[in-house]
């Protein structure tokens, strides 16, 4: 690659939400998810390979790696598409600094799947997902020579990315009046770590239909109902490891909220805020119509335009501060880490982040059967969870990387309990 | 196939419950083949610590040590101090530079090699101007601020609680290492016992006090925590 076109590649900063992610980095974790899709046939991974040629021109700010500057890092497009990979016993494994220096994304092929891990910074779910969607389709039409056309989130990769898809969206979107994020401390879920780093994958599938029927049996979403799932299995796991009520800690579960929905963003970097509603387990033990309603309530509350920009407007303001911006890279990092190893994590038990329903174009559907979307484990928490629904199955990848799945079991009993027909699988085999 | 244990449906590539890890057999049904979602065996290479990182930090000790010995030789051709930088380094090395050369060092480990480093260190040192304190003042004091610093260390690593007992505990064990250092430096080096140490005895045995009062009462922990949040 010449050194002029070298410099032709574009750039950008790192918007609101990605800063925190390549300063929050530790010696064995970095902030990851996946999303993955699995066809009705084996992948060939030499199409693979030029689908993703190809569509990575489209998405110069996902198609990224990650570089320094003097004060701020910032994503740079990668020069050619990186080689497809082998799949590994299990998803995300650690991605070092290196590899994001180089490509901070990965296309890996495994029989009949085709799955992409991102590093946090790149995008969000959403722009994720529109990223392997598009590289999905790309791989169709070059395997099967059909034509797909560009809707339900298919880009057209001939034409280069406009504008509006490469913005940092938060500033645009900040409120007048910034909120305060002081917040109270989850209960710190704990256990014996996995010794050699492996990651468990735990992928429950359920009806998706039974699911709906259940959640509005509820009179809620299935994202309310599938959190007040997790929140329940959460309570009574609380309840087993701490027999005495007075010392339980409050039960709180992160949910990412998709900002596209609130603002007219068409953006395809981070775009996401979250909510997180608890219960405090010292008052006695919440029934699943009570949680159900505690967190459509914080939900209703807070998933408005309004709320929204206004935490916005929090986050966008410090980085807006002239003197922190002025601070060198490797003292904001220092900076950063130590207020994301003190707070960033204790603020809630887990996230369950639910990309809703995942729709195909009509020509792309007889050739994907199963998606699924598995976040990585936090940096301190040994759990999280990613669900989706595609076609009639709920796809929910919970992972940990502590030994025994004892919320797993958790969850499974109180899917149970409501009647769903769950089945369960793993990559501990 | 379901889970005999916990009753679960079980996908069919599963050999054991994900959940309660019990085995899938039965003696009258053939299990199911279905495609494992992950390759079985294929677990990533683990890589050691930066070997770069590594050679830095050793470039950083070998620098100085040359500028020293170079100072020391170009005098008048005998080595006279340079033993006692060359002895201070390594122990700086071992303290702080060993642990790197390991991918998850145990301090548990390395807070004993440190004071037995210094121990070393301290040795060569009484040899070196014949001075005859190490074994009755160097090595209670190396060893008894070892014995502290390495309680503090694993009870901190191995005990999720109580934190605050061992801190108060470690203060007050402090204080009475203090106060028996002033005995060593009494029967060691003459001169009568002035009696110093209690001054630092009382202070530690307070504050060690306090900290155990305060992981007892959670009223006192309240308070402080009403009058000092932030």
């Amino acid at each position: 690659m010449s050194r002029q076109k070298k410099h032709s590649l574009r750039w950008v900063r790192l918007d609101n939400a990605a800063k925190i992610y390549p300063a929050a980095r530790r010696r064995n974790w970095s902030n990851l998810f996946r999303q993955s899709m699995t066809l009705n046939e084996e992948v060939d991974v030499a199409v693979l390979q030029q689908a993703l040629d190809v569509t990575v021109k489209r998405f110069p700010t996902i198609a990224a790696r990650l570089r320094k500057g003097a004060f701020w890092y910032y994503l740079q497009q990668v020069e050619q598409a990186p080689a497809v990979q082998e799949e590994y016993s299990y998803p995300l494994r650690f991605m070092n600094k290196q590899e994001i220096r180089q490509c901070a994304f990965r296309v890996i092929a495994y029989r009949d799947r085709i799955a992409v891990e991102f590093f946090h910074s790149l995008t969000d779910g959403t722009g994720a997902l529109v990223f392997l969607k598009s590289l999905v389709a790309e791989y169709l039409e070059q395997k099967h020579g059909i034509a797909i056309p560009c809707e339900e989130g298919v880009c057209d990769r001939t034409q280069p990315p406009p504008a509006e898809e490469l913005e940092d969206s938060f500033p645009r979107y900040a409120g007048p009046v910034p909120r305060s994020r002081r917040d109270t401390d989850a209960w710190p879920m704990r256990g014996e770590p996995q010794p050699d780093g492996f990651l468990h994958v735990t992928c429950f599938r359920l009806s998706a239909a039974q699911v709906l029927e259940a959640a509005h049996r509820h009179g809620v979403s299935v994202t309310v109902f599938m959190s007040a799932v997790m929140m329940q299995a959460l309570q009574r796991l609380q309840q087993e490891k701490q027999p005495n009520p007075r010392r339980r800690k409050r039960v709180k579960l992160l949910i990412p909220v998709n900002l596209r929905r609130l603002f007219p963003s068409r953006t395809l970097r981070n775009f996401a805020m979250y909510t997180i509603p608890e219960l405090d387990p010292r008052l006695g033990e919440y029934t699943f119509e009570e949680i159900c309603r505690v967190i459509t309530h914080k939900m209703g509350e807070e998933i408005t335009q309004k709320h929204m920009a206004s935490v916005i407007a929090a986050n966008v303001r410090d980085e807006r501060n002239p003197l922190v911006r002025l601070i060198p890279l490797p003292i904001k990092n220092m900076v950063m880490k130590a207020i994301f190893d003190s707070v960033g994590e204790k603020k809630s038990c887990l996230t369950l982040s639910n990309l809703g329903v995942v729709k195909l174009p009509e020509e792309m559907q007889p050739y994907v059967k199963r998606m699924d979307f598995v976040l990585g484990v936090q940096a301190a928490a040994p759990y999280n969870c990613g669900m989706l629904t595609y076609g009639d199955t709920v796809y929910v990848n919970v992972i940990r990387n502590i030994r025994d799945a004892e919320l797993e079991r958790c969850f499974s009993a109180v899917l149970q309990e409501l009647a769903l027909t769950v089945t369960v699988e793993s990559n501990r085999n | 196939m379901y889970c005999v244990n916990c009753g679960v449906r079980l996908g069919d590539a599963e050999e054991q419950c994900p959940l309660c890890g019990i085995k899938v057999y039965h003696p009258d049904l053939p299990r199911p083949q279905g495609e494992p979602l992950y390759p079985k065996d294929r677990l990533p290479e683990k890589k050691s610590a930066s070997k770069g990182l590594n050679g830095v930090v050793i470039f950083l000790f070998l620098f100085p040590l040359w500028i020293c010995f170079l100072s020391d030789w170009r005098v008048d051709s005998t080595l006279n101090w340079f033993g006692y930088v060359a002895g201070a380094l390594m122990v700086l090395y071992v303290g702080l530079a060993l642990p790197l050369w390991f991918r998850k060092p145990n301090p548990v480990i390395f807070v004993p090699c440190t004071f037995a480093a210094v121990a070393v260190y301290l040795l060569a040192i009484e040899r070196m101007t014949r001075g005859g304190w190490f074994l009755p003042f160097a090595f209670p004091l190396v060893g008894g601020l070892c014995l502290i610093t390495t309680a503090v260390v694993a009870l901190f690593r191995y005990v999720r609680r109580g934190r605050l007992y061992i801190l108060g505990g470690a203060s007050i064990a402090l204080g009475c290492l203090l106060h028996l250092t002033e005995w060593l430096m009494v029967l060691t080096f003459g001169g009568g016992f002035t009696g110093w140490s209690l001054y630092p005895l009382v202070g530690l045995a307070l504050v060690g006090g306090l900290l155990i009062y305060v992981a007892i009462s959670p009223s006192a922990r309240e308070t402080i925590e009403r009058k000092l949040f932030f």
